[in-house]
């Protein structure tokens, strides 16, 4: 394959994965997770104040690195921030994972680059979670590079090589706490190497020499990173110490999974079959099976001959412990897939290109790739279903205990009542509701200068008189004999079975109908 | 003379400034004045919620409903009654399904019609007196029908002669009046409604969508009566 046509269709393959990441970046309504950290990301924003949490919301680098998008494109206000801004950063990082395939095409050659390029940019699981502000897509970017650049800096001996790996490393820490199992499965990568290493490779000296001064420019990197982001660049020192700390608090939650405790193969179900309801049938299998042969062609003479076939054993190596250790804890959200299947996608480009390599005929060639794109088509629709039509249906798979739609239908209705109170953005609130049922009502209420938030009814105060209060259905059974006739009761839909009630002042009622007309 | 004008004076200066004085303290504790700054507790930072796919059987609130008393005599009218539809191609199941008898909240038991303002309508066949109409939209689940209104006459195209016996559009976004009705939770108990005796030949349910998504659901409908007399 030419250059020029190997840049063509690259380019063609980043074009389609920028559409599907960046069009309609708001369309979701924020998921609870997404409007955490949104929430923590605000203090950051505006007040320059941001304490790394060991027992929740992972490492500081999404925050940090949010804020000169969010300065450059919303500015200092939080009220002014928006989804789009937020999701932007994992949107431009698992655009990114495109951009590290380049620096593979000299190991595992043009066909399997463009093949993983593909796969990636069209994954309905690599897209849904390009577009949703939590960790996993920065993870997933500063893993792939970890992951070439270790190769390169052992393969290369280069110093530049090793810095980059370090900061690779360095960022995958201060990313999740949970990048453990990760340098976990990436060091048995390198052992079970050390074992099956194939002799015809292209890559002869893989060999860590541990004392090296190289091996100092790579740790003096990674805890660069470590040292500057868990410190809130030394406004917490203590951050340091809980970053270390957090790996027992992971370690407990892994074992205790409680409602997020699934059985060993939901991941696997997930990816090769999967349909709720009478929604549409959703499959990966396609990066499954062409992964599948990509592990296997890393052990025939063929791939020896052709590609890096120790590079493609490395990947190998590392996605099947990797997928061993997430299939074993039994704390399992769809997010969690990511990291794993990374390394899936990587060698089903390697799998393509390694069965069109192997059909010599070209009637025969011909038949598996146009079965090949039709599945890939499959893939772009499911992917355009998954983010574009069912992005908040629980008929979604990837769709993990999101907002629902309706519950934007609330923060109108809170917003016309605002605009009918003397007081507007100043009219008091009151949300009485378990945490888990308040989110992402402190994201949306952003502008409301006084909110409250209470998980007792008992404990809120005087509850006649507030203009709105927002309620879970379990507090709207004590709230409305306190109320009863003074107020109008709607219920919304917050997630798939869970409801929360808004009691409106009558007045203010009767105001906005007023205004209506 | 002078003594007393003095004093009237001194009188009247030292009411003046007393006013002055105490107009004066009152502008200043207006100016001192200011908005009680509330400190109102702020929203606790908490992890990955759960995840619900399955339906939730458990009922989500309120007691059972206690017994409904109707007048001797009356009996279920719309068994098998022909229905049509505002939708008459279903996304989901069949017309027929909101009469034949069939509550279950699974799959294959409900239809599912557009989005938007939809409605069913009953033809009972002749006109009678009810006493009663039990609606299921959708019970496996948590949520809300939006704008339940259900009106009954003797026209088929509901221009003259309507009653409304149930209204809960307490916005009037489907046009048809503002309700006073409250809005409920779907529960297997279905929703029972106190047509207060109308009478009327049809009865006829609008919803406009519910708190999961935006289309409309049937399980079943009972309309209790007896004859007109």
């Amino acid at each position: 394959m030419s250059k020029k046509v190997f840049a063509g269709l690259f380019a063609l393959i980043v074009l389609l994965g920028l559409f599907f990441r960046f069009s309609q970046l708001d369309l979701r309504p924020m998921h609870h997770d997404e409007a955490n950290q949104a929430v923590k990301f605000g203090a950051l924003l505006e007040r320059g104040e941001y304490t790394y949490d060991h027992f929740d919301h992972h490492g500081p680098s999404l925050y940090y690195l949010t804020l000169p998008l969010a300065l450059a494109s919303t500015g200092k206000d939080f009220a002014d921030l928006n989804e789009s801004t937020l999701r932007f950063l994992p949107a431009l990082f698992g655009s990114g994972l495109l951009l590290l395939l380049l620096l593979l095409k000299s190991r595992l050659g043009s066909k399997a680059v463009l093949f993983s390029a593909l796969f990636i940019s069209l994954s309905p699981i690599m897209v849904f979670f390009s577009r949703f502000y939590i960790q996993e897509m920065l993870l997933a970017f500063f893993t792939l590079g970890f992951i070439i650049s270790l190769w390169l800096s052992l393969d290369t001996k280069k110093i530049h090589w090793y810095i980059t790996a370090g900061f690779m490393a360095g960022f995958m820490f201060a990313t999740k706490e949970t990048s453990l199992i990760l340098f976990g499965s990436l060091l048995g990568a390198l052992i079970l190497l050390k074992f099956f290493y194939p002799s015809g490779s292209k890559s002869q000296h893989i060999s860590p020499s541990l004392f090296s001064r190289n091996i100092l420019f790579f740790l003096g990197a990674a805890f660069s990173v470590w040292l500057l982001f868990y410190s809130s660049f030394f406004h917490n020192i203590n951050g340091l110490w809980d970053s270390i700390r957090s790996l027992g608090v992971y370690f407990k939650r892994a074992g205790e999974a409680g409602a997020h405790a699934h059985p060993w193969y939901y991941y696997l179900k997930m990816l090769a079959f999967s349909q709720y309801g009478n929604g549409p049938l959703w499959s990966e299998a396609l990066v499954l099976v062409s992964a599948l042969i990509g592990s296997v062609s890393a052990f025939t003479k063929k791939a020896k001959a052709r590609h890096d076939a120790a590079f493609i054993r490395f990947v190998f190596f590392y996605t099947l412990l990797s997928t061993l250790i997430f299939y074993l804890i039994s704390y399992k959200t769809p997010w969690n897939i990511i990291p794993f299947y990374l390394g899936m996608l990587v060698l089903a480009g390697c799998g393509i290109s390694f069965l069109s390599d192997l059909c010599q005929k070209i009637w025969l060639k011909s038949a598996v790739l146009s079965l090949i794109f039709i599945g890939i088509l499959n893939l772009g629709w499911q992917s355009w279903r998954a983010n574009f039509i069912y992005y908040a249906d629980v008929r979604n798979p990837y769709v993990y205990a999101q907002t629902s739609t309706d519950f934007l239908n609330l923060i109108r209705r809170v917003n016309h009542i605002a605009e009918v109170h003397p007081e507007h953005e100043n009219m008091l609130i009151k949300v009485i509701a378990d945490p888990h049922m308040i989110w992402p009502l402190p994201w949306y209420l952003r502008e409301f200068k006084r909110v409250g938030y209470w998980a007792e009814t008992e404990e809120a105060g005087t509850i006649a008189g507030t203009p709105v209060i927002i309620s879970s259905i379990e507090q709207t059974e004590q709230i409305w004999p306190l109320i009863r006739d003074q107020y109008l009761s709607e219920f919304y839909g917050l997630r798939n079975e869970v409801l929360l009630s808004v009691h409106i002042r009558l007045d203010l009622w009767d105001r906005f109908l007023e205004n209506r007309r | 003379m002078i003594k007393r004008i003095c004093l009237s004076l001194f009188t009247v200066i030292l009411f003046l400034s007393f006013s002055g004085v105490t107009g004066l303290s009152g502008e200043v504790k207006q100016d001192e004045k200011e908005v009680l700054e509330l400190e109102l507790p702020k929203p606790m930072f908490v992890g990955t919620p759960t995840n619900i796919r399955t339906p939730n059987l458990e009922k989500i609130t309120g007691k059972r409903r206690g017994p409904f008393y109707v007048p001797k005599g009356t009996k279920l009218l719309s068994l098998d009654k022909p229905v049509t539809s505002s939708d008459m191609m279903p996304i989901i199941g069949e017309i027929e399904y909101v009469t034949d008898g069939e509550k279950s909240g699974e799959a294959g038991y409900y239809v599912e019609l557009g989005p938007g303002s939809q409605y069913v309508q009953i033809d009972l066949g002749a006109s009678y007196t009810m006493h009663a109409i039990l609606v299921w939209h959708y019970h496996s689940q948590a949520r809300v029908y939006r704008d339940v209104v259900v009106q009954v006459s003797d026209d088929p195209d509901f221009i003259s002669e309507v009653k409304t016996v149930f209204n809960n559009d307490h916005d009037n976004s489907s046009g048809l009046g503002i309700g006073r009705d409250k809005e409920y939770i779907e529960t297997n108990e279905g929703r029972l409604m106190d047509p207060r005796g109308v009478s009327g030949r049809y009865v006829r349910l609008y919803s406009g969508g519910n708190t999961s998504n935006d289309m409309n659901h049937y399980v079943e409908v009972e309309v209790y009566g007896t004859e007109v007399k």
